[in-house]
């Protein structure tokens, strides 16, 4: 009898020959080096432009078509330039080269041995890349929530004009648009960049220089942005309807490149969180054992990447009428102003899904942590997310009801926006059966969830008048329609992005987060919310449009108490702002699993190491296993006496 | 996740009966959290249905409705406050309780007990789905009937055979520009005016467009409103039936004055209206 033994030999790896040093071109490229790219060529794009297309050029409109064509190419250019500059093209032209990326390449690309100053560079690394999103969302949410104090301050100011309308006009656009941007990348830049590849068992994503092109492209898009306040502004508000974009001018072609440039950035993202979602999980994660808040990253980019595009279209087209003199949405010359609505709102309603999305399956991840209780009805939940991803693609003319351009589509759209409440009604359910009998672990994240869920309550139920046609006629443009949206995206938003950060800073940021002071300011924030919008109610019901800046005496009153709440606001986001900051720079170390969770990003060490794991787990059961009676344990069995929930099997 | 429990003796267990649902709600109700929620969910319904009241109050500070249409708004609004406010009742009496009720634990570690490991109840879920389904559908079917209704009050899309003979339309162009309003009277020999004069009770019919950018035509006591866009003519309706002087607005941002273009609709007696056409030019309507 004789034993014979397998031997499987494993073939060495070819290695590509190395040229120069590791990181080649990328050794010399960073943050400064695309600055100066970007500024380089984008006056000598000017300079030659000039040339071409002077200044003046004006189409039989006395629309400044000249100005508006040099100011795109130039903006253009700054985008182009930057790239270049800070390396984004480094990887194409070594392929054209022949020289194919060997492993030490990737690891100097990745951030090796490079200290903090990778963090300046356009590194490969997910979770750089997340901090980079998570310092970004922090400006840019700083910049918006500035702009919306000044509005409130305008607002408040109910006895003459603070500011000259245009001004005005300008930084209503300008707010939303930038919170809208920040509020897109607010869970799924930082956290699904970090967090959700580290939690699906995996060693980066998919394609790290992808992952690192997403964010240098909105980095390059958001100096035009903010230049347009300086070149006459965004006057239209956050959707800019044309025709009256076409007369805030310079302005708009700022805006334009943002759009354009910032779908790019969201598609190239969205692409490389459903691929590492999808191909990259831990061996023996099978479709049931995946942690709802990776499922939540995936519903959010499969519609980022199916509607950024409309948005995307809708800005070229307008981009062409303003430099190339088309006529696609001008009225008098054959175009059509409905035509502009119908894009802008294919995306930008699925847009508020996938801001709610990720926040909402952040925070049902985190309740199962601190509840100690598995996730109720893991089945339900994916239904959820899955009903609000299809049903999010055919709701889009409730914003339109009231542009009269077909008054019968009225009845399809109704019907599908009430039917959306339905798969959201399941994440209620999931939400409400996770808590139900539950021990709570009062910590601030979980406190923000309650706060999430009553805000999320009060935009359901304003939501149901406004998704009904003819109470629509009374309250949409006005106030009533801030209010709510602010509570969905703001409140369920905002403040369930705030839970997710506060989870999981302690991953993320190597420190524990100061509970103290973050919970003080979300919770002066949270009263001056409620304070601001419930008064913002009151003054849409009883009449005010929204977008003014003067209105009658009847609604002083309601917005005196709106202004005095968002100042709340503002102080209660500074402190948490504050805590964010000590806490990054304390001393407060985290240990690797402060909250006891059973979801792998857990397991590994903090700070995370460069390729997350020594060894790749191998998961066998879904992360959920709370709170599991063990037979001889006479406590539990007196739980479970009369539990009549836990006999149902699974 | 079944339990396992280990036999207490050798013999087999005896087969029980699964229990009647009744006998289970009557199980449920025993329990004191299941009681102190549905209290509170009570308490919490009664505050919601209030609320709807303080919400149509709000929309109509001037009294009655001031037409047919803003009456059969303020009734949708609450007739959507009942209907959700069961569903709002029970997710915030369980959220309260949650927080009040259930114990809970502070501190920096973890708890070391955790809860019931509840993994899913197929009652809930097929009770929870039932109820929300039925709550959207009966939404969609008001809606839709109201808006049936609405449309051919307002729209004029009653065919002309059954309009009743004794009333008759009165047609307005109106044209938005930045920033005025005007208003036009083409069955008055056109007289043109920038304020709205109409006759109470009389179906009034709008032809709006616009010079320049879009704007929205909201007369805010009568629950009008349409937008007004350059290069197409959009149509609404409205009876007016309550004497008295209302706001229209502009309700969509068109540029640097849109907060003050807002001008006014006197809705008088059928005599001053004639009084008021013919002192602007036109002949005495029928």
């Amino acid at each position: 009898m004789s034993v014979t033994t397998a031997v499987f030999e494993q073939p060495a790896v070819l290695q590509p020959k190395q040229h120069g040093k590791p990181g080649g071109f990328l050794r010399h490229t960073n943050i400064f080096t695309g600055l100066a790219g970007g500024i380089v060529f984008a006056a000598v794009v000017y300079m030659i432009g000039s040339k071409l297309v002077p200044w003046g050029n004006q189409n039989e409109d006395f629309s400044q078509i000249g100005a508006n064509a040099l100011i795109a190419a130039t903006m253009f250019a700054w985008v182009i330039g930057f790239m270049a500059g800070i390396g984004a093209f480094a990887g194409p032209i070594r392929w054209a080269l022949g020289h194919d990326l060997t492993h030490d390449d990737a690891e100097y690309m990745a951030g090796k041995g490079q200290g903090k100053f990778r963090y300046w560079k356009y590194t490969t690394d997910h979770k750089v890349v997340g901090t980079q999103y998570f310092v970004m969302v922090l400006v840019l949410l700083g910049v918006g929530g500035f702009l919306a104090m000044l509005i409130r301050t305008e607002l408040g100011w109910t006895w003459g004009e603070l500011f000259d309308p245009n001004f005005y006009n300008s930084i209503i656009g300008t707010h939303g648009i930038v919170m809208v941007v920040s509020l897109i990348i607010v869970v799924t830049g930082p956290l699904g960049n970090f967090i959700m590849p580290i939690m699906v068992g995996a060693r980066d994503m998919a394609f790290p220089r992808l992952n690192a092109l997403s964010f240098w492209l909105l980095f390059a898009a958001v100096p035009p942005l903010l230049a347009t306040l300086f070149m006459g502004g965004i006057r239209d508000g956050w959707s800019v309807y044309q025709p009256l974009a076409t007369q805030a001018g310079m302005g708009m072609i700022g805006y334009q490149v943002l759009i354009i440039v910032f779908a790019y950035s969201t598609g190239v993202a969205s692409v490389n969180l459903i691929t590492t979602a999808v191909t990259m999980r831990a061996r023996g994660m099978n479709w049931s054992r995946v942690p709802i808040f990776v499922i939540g990253i995936i519903a959010s980019s499969v519609m980022g990447l199916i509607w950024f595009p409309m948005y995307q279209y809708s800005q070229a087209l307008a981009m062409s009428d303003l430099i190339l003199n088309s006529s696609f949405f001008n009225p008098v010359a054959g175009g059509s102003v409905w035509l502009y609505e119908n894009l802008f709102w294919l995306l930008a309603h699925p847009e508020v899904y996938v801001i709610v999305v990720p926040a909402t399956a952040g925070i049902l991840e985190l309740m199962t942590v601190f509840l100690r209780k598995p996730l109720f009805s893991y089945k339900l939940a994916i239904a959820g997310f899955a009903g609000v991803v299809g049903i999010s693609a055919i709701v889009w003319v409730h914003h339109m009801y009231m542009t009269g351009f077909a008054p019968q589509v009225g009845y399809p759209f109704m019907l599908s926006t009430e039917l959306i409440s339905i798969p959201f009604g399941f994440l209620v359910l999931v939400a409400l059966g996770t808590m139900w009998r539950g021990k709570v672990w009062t910590r601030l994240p979980m406190m923000c969830v309650y706060a999430v869920i009553w805000d999320k309550v009060i935009g359901g139920i304003t939501g149901v008048y406004l998704s009904d046609v003819p109470v629509d006629q009374y309250m949409h443009g006005s106030m009533f329609v801030v209010a709510h949206f602010h509570f969905m995206l703001m409140g369920a938003g905002l403040f369930g992005a705030m839970a997710c950060i506060s989870y999981w800073f302690p991953k993320m940021c190597g420190r524990m987060l100061n509970e103290r002071i973050g919970s003080i300011g979300f919770w002066v924030a949270f009263f001056g919310f409620q304070l601001t919008f419930f008064s913002m109610f009151v003054a849409g019901l009883q009449g005010m449009p929204r977008r003014v800046l003067q209105f009658d005496n009847a609604f002083n009153v309601s917005n005196w108490i709106s202004t005095i709440g968002a100042y709340i606001i503002g102080i209660g986001m500074l402190i948490f702002l504050y805590a964010i900051i000590t806490s990054w720079r304390g001393k407060t170390w985290a240990p690797a699993n402060p909250w006891g969770a059973k979801t792998l990003e857990w397991q590994t060490s903090t700070p995370v190491p460069l390729e997350n794991f020594p060894v790749l787990p191998v998961v066998t059961s879904d992360p959920y296993g709370y709170g599991v009676p063990d037979p001889y344990d006479a406590i539990e069995r007196e739980l479970a006496k009369d539990d009549n929930e836990a006999k149902v099997p699974q | 996740m079944s339990i396992i429990t280990p036999p207490e003796t050798d013999q087999p267990e005896e087969p029980t009966a699964r229990p009647m649902p009744t006998h289970r709600m009557k199980e449920y109700l025993s329990r004191s959290y299941v009681r102190r929620i549905l209290i509170m969910a009570v308490i919490i319904m009664a505050i919601t249905v209030a609320l709807g009241w303080v919400v149509v109050g709000f929309m109509n500070m001037t009294g009655a409705p001031a037409s047919d249409i803003m009456g059969d708004l303020e009734q949708t609004v609450l007739i959507f406050t009942i209907a959700s406010a069961p569903l709002i009742a029970i997710t915030l009496s369980t959220i309260f309780y949650s927080l009040i009720g259930w114990k809970h634990s502070s501190g920096d570690e973890p708890p070391m007990q955790d809860s019931p490991a509840i993994r899913t109840n197929a009652f809930a879920v097929i009770v929870w789905i039932t109820a929300t389904s039925l709550l959207a559908g009966f939404l969609v079917v008001w809606g839709l009937i109201e808006l049936a209704t609405i449309t051919s009050n307002a729209y004029g899309s009653v065919s002309a055979n059954q309009q009743p003979n004794d009333v008759k339309q009165i047609d307005i162009n109106v044209t938005g520009q930045q920033w005025v309003w005007s208003f036009e009277y083409p069955d008055q020999q056109g007289i043109t005016s920038d304020y709205l004069v109409v006759p109470v009770n009389t179906p009034l019919y709008f032809n709006l467009t616009s010079e320049d950018v879009i704007h929205d035509f909201w007369i805010v006591e009568l629950g009008v409103k349409i937008d007004v866009n350059p290069g197409a003519i959009t149509n609404t309706g409205v009876t007016p039936t309550k004497l008295g002087t209302f706001n229209i607005r502009c309700a969509e941002l068109c540029g640097l004055h849109h907060a003050y273009m807002e001008t006014k609709i006197q809705v008088v007696t059928q005599a001053e209206f004639d009084a008021w056409v013919r002192d602007k030019g036109g002949m005495k309507t029928a």
